[in-house]
């Protein structure tokens, strides 16, 4: 009983760091690591205007890519 | 006197020189105009983030040169369009110091309709920005960034980078796969080996297993692959290197683990496997970092240059990208810009900072007919010169070639740990193969009884037990135990090693070649030898004033020099004239109205003025004369750093020979190596030479370690076996070195040879206690009488020993 516990915890606890290791693996893939200083220095920043600020860029960007397809298109259109 | 913060950049001056605004105080326009910008665009939070730490003040720089980012040429060379249709470019962004200041500029572009992405890399100052060109120009992009005070510069990005890049990101997962799963099978070993103190059930034991077997898995297929692919390639090329020893040690042990692990009988080595893994990959992984960083300065260096040249052709003036320059152009170039391609001075004359070039800090003088090289800066005057090498030969763009080339093919060095454990791991392989083949054939059978195996287990698994047995642990951690005791012996010295086996080099090494300027010198001038003639206060003032003048390095060092003897206060002069490479003159008129005639330089300027006077000196030479009569005499020289000259006596004690390279001419070469006792030097050498001699000296079978400070030094650094570098050197031969000298000083050179020796004496000792050990135990391993107890003992009491002997290098 006390051993099918332990080995239950054992293969729990693996799985749980296999989870954090595939989301650390995720965020090294998409750049997040790739500099470190910045990495480091970004703890500092965190604020609710920071937190915002990150928000706004995401939303623009998708803005920015969906308005250039749509003139692309109307590129097309015209020719 | 109290000083006063600057509010925008933070440095303390004088109360008296800042420039007032209500409350606030600022040391310069350009840090005034800043501050104002980012308080009208709500941007005021930088300086909360910046806190207490200082920022240059904002570059001047015109912005006249705005519209060249939009032609249709720049463009062409530099941006590329992405698949969503933007626009983007690669930049460096010139004036960032702390995280703050890339929090500012990505803000500000952020902010900049029409800016998609602008991704800012802390470390190597390089900005990704990607942009709609329908909305907006490039100009404009670049014009938000200078009036923040920073700077942008397009770079080409190469393919180095690129590849740079995804190297250090693929060996960062691997490492960090690695490193975790390590950690976790660490802390089933504890409870693994207590066990063999205080019981343990088969059961639990055979969880732990488990365990161990499901964490170890992908750091030798996944972390691991790293060296399976280098044996493979290492194969092809008829070679058994260490990438191959690592790749087939740990296979085998995981195998004979997984043995273990359905049944048989025995201890598993699953920890054993990752460790190893972890601990080469961790080795690797600093290489490649560096790799990446050096890339990182070489664009750096490489976006110095300008992107274009101003060609006259028929009078007419032409703005030209420095690919199109074709020989026999006339190029002109103004004061403060650096000179683009080589050529030969066709009209005008000035003087040309080399310093990149030579390392010497004092400007050449050029007339028409002499040379210019890439790279160098005109410093005072209008100079047009005729093209003799395209941009691609030029000296500057040569020396960049041959800097990445070197990074590639960085000089490998076999160590002596690495032979000798390659042909002690070909030996155990044999060995194990033959004690599998013997028990196979022979059907030998000593014994020795694993539950449940039949004949062709038996026989294997004792022949993997001899490689386990001797396990390449003791062997593996030889070097780099003693190593690591050394490294963080030499850190304390203020001594930074990029990697472990240059200690080894180091201790081995045979010549040491050594840069003049500082390096051996400390690349200043100073004044050694002062003659006043008549020390009348309003001469002295006179001489001064005539100094306060000029900024040529020699005035400026006898101001300063002069300022610590006497109070001295500089009077207004007229008519001051600068006459080329010889020095000024001037005239000062006092209250009664009369008239002195001042001259200050060389001896030829005297001459000139018809003024004979009898000087002696190999040294350099400022004289000051007043109405043709000479008032007073300087002899000015540089110096040579503390404990130089003990430094090559120890070397030269230790039978290492001591080579001196310098670009300076022969006199003050001769003149210096005579003080150090140097006996051999060569003068007037270029940084291709300087290589060209390292080069030469290692192809004569030689350990040759360089010691340079310069860009003009990196390509010589880049080819010698150790490359150390001064802590104040150029970026470049920080990048390019294999050990840094963080204080400068050539007494921790010295600490850096000492322990160096010492660190090597005991990796010997190591590699003889691992390999006794195997003399002893192989034997009973391939009987198959080790007991599966014993050796899990024997094999942490060999390490263990190991780890103990290196910690003794910190013994005095």
């Amino acid at each position: 009983m006390i051993n099918d516990t332990l080995f239950f915890m054992l293969i729990v606890g693996i799985i749980i760091s296999a989870g954090m290791l595939l989301i650390f693996v995720w965020a090294a893939r998409s750049g997040q690591f790739d500099d470190s200083s910045k990495m480091v220095n970004g703890l500092l920043f965190d604020s609710t205007e920071d937190l915002n600020d990150a928000i706004n860029k995401e939303k623009n960007l998708k803005e920015a890519k969906s308005e250039k397809l749509k003139s692309e298109v109307e590129k097309l259109k015209e020719e | 006197m109290s000083i006063v913060k600057c509010n925008h950049c933070h440095l303390e001056f004088n109360p008296n020189v800042m420039i007032k605004d209500g409350n606030l105080n600022f040391c310069c326009k350009g840090c005034q105009g800043v501050y104002h910008i980012l308080k009208d665009d709500g941007l005021d939070s930088f300086y909360d983030k910046l806190g207490n730490k200082t920022i240059a003040p904002p570059l001047e720089v015109s912005n006249d040169d705005l519209s060249k980012f939009d032609s249709k040429n720049f463009l062409d060379n530099y941006s590329s369009t992405t698949k969503e249709g933007f626009t983007q470019i690669d930049l460096i962004i010139e004036g960032i110091h702390c995280a703050a200041c890339v929090w500012l500029n990505e803000k500000i572009l952020y902010e900049t309709k029409g800016i998609v992405e602008a991704n800012i890399n802390f470390t190597s100052n390089k900005a990704r920005i990607v942009w709609d060109s329908d909305k907006l120009k490039l100009s404009e992009i670049i014009l938000k960034i200078r009036s923040i005070g920073y700077n942008a510069y397009a770079y080409d990005s190469s393919v180095a980078d690129a590849q740079a890049s995804k190297a250090k990101r693929d060996y960062f997962i691997r490492m960090m796969v690695a490193v975790i799963a390590s950690m976790n099978i660490m802390m089933l070993s504890v409870a693994k080996y207590t066990g063999f103190f205080t019981g343990i059930s088969e059961e639990v034991k055979n969880m732990i297993h488990i365990g161990e077997f499901i964490l170890s898995t992908p750091v030798l297929f996944y972390s691991g692959w790293i060296f399976f692919k280098g044996g493979y390639y290492g194969l092809k090329n008829r070679m058994v290197n260490m990438d191959f020893l690592v790749a087939s040690g740990s296979t085998l042990t995981y195998t004979y683990s997984m043995f273990i692990l359905f049944g048989a009988k025995g201890e598993s080595y699953f920890d054993s496997v990752s460790m190893i893994i972890t601990f080469v990959l961790v080795g690797k992984y600093l290489e490649v970092i560096g790799k990446k960083s050096a890339v990182d300065t070489l664009d750096k260096i490489k976006s110095s240059l300008p992107l274009e040249a101003v060609v006259i052709q028929d009078d007419t003036k032409k703005v030209v990208a420095l690919n199109s320059i074709k020989l026999d152009d006339v190029i002109e170039i103004k004061a403060g810009d650096k000179v683009p391609v080589d050529g030969i001075i066709s009209k005008g004359e000035g003087f040309f900072d080399e310093s990149t070039l030579t390392g010497e800090s004092i400007p050449v003088y050029k007339k028409i007919g002499d040379s210019v090289f890439s790279g160098t800066i005109n410093s005072n005057s209008l100079i047009e010169y005729k093209v003799t090498k395209d941009f691609k030969n030029s000296t500057f763009s040569s020396i960049v070639t041959l800097l990445e080339d070197s990074l590639n093919s960085k000089p490998k060095i076999q160590t002596q740990a690495a032979q000798i454990s390659r042909y002690f791991s070909l030996t155990i392989l044999s060995l194990a193969l033959s004690t599998f083949l013997v028990w196979y054939f022979l059907g030998l059978d000593l014994g020795f009884n694993y539950a449940g195996a039949n004949h062709f287990e038996k026989s294997f698994i004792v022949a993997i037990s001899v490689i386990v047995i001797a396990c390449p642990c003791a062997l593996a951690l030889a070097t780099p135990m003693a190593s690591l005791v050394g490294i963080s012996e030499l850190a304390k010295k203020g001594l930074l090693f990029k990697e472990a086996k240059f200690i080894e080099s180091l201790a081995v090494a045979n010549k040491v070649v050594f840069d003049k300027t500082g390096t051996l010198t400390k690349g200043e001038l100073n004044v050694v030898k002062m003659r006043v003639l008549d020390d009348n206060i309003h001469k002295l003032n006179l001489l001064y004033s005539i100094l306060c003048a000029s900024t040529h390095p020699v005035s400026i060092s006898i101001k300063n020099y002069l300022k610590e003897k006497y109070a001295l206060t500089e009077k207004k002069l007229d008519n001051v004239k600068n006459i080329e490479a010889k020095g000024m003159s001037a005239a000062y008129t006092n209250i009664e109205g009369k008239t002195f005639e001042l001259l200050g330089g060389n001896l030829e300027l005297l001459k000139q003025n018809d003024i004979h006077y009898k000087f002696d000196s190999n040294k350099t030479v400022y004289l000051f004369a007043i109405n043709k009569k000479v008032i007073a005499t300087f002899e000015l020289e540089d110096e040579i750093k503390d404990n130089a000259k003990d430094l090559i006596e120890f070397l030269q004690n230790k039978n290492i020979e001591v080579i001196m390279l310098t670009g300076d001419n022969e006199n003050v070469a001769s003149n210096i190596a005579k003080q150090l006792g140097i006996k051999s030097y060569l003068s007037y050498q270029t940084p291709i030479s300087k290589a060209q001699y390292v080069k030469e000296l290692r192809k004569q079978d030689n350990v040759v370690v360089m010691v340079g400070d310069g860009v003009n030094d990196s390509v010589a650094l880049s080819s010698a076996d150790v490359a150390i570098a001064m802590g104040n050197s150029a970026d470049v031969a920080l990048a390019i070195s294999d050990v840094v000298l963080l204080n400068s000083s050539l007494k921790s050179l010295k600490d850096a040879f000492l322990i160096s020796m010492k660190t090597y004496k005991f990796i010997k000792q190591n590699l003889a206690i691992s390999l006794i050990y195997n003399t002893v135990t192989i034997p009973l391993a391939m009987a198959g009488l080790v007991i599966p107890l014993f050796a899990a003992l024997s094999m942490s009491l060999s390490s263990l020993i190991v780890v103990l002997n290196s910690l003794r290098i910190k013994m005095k």
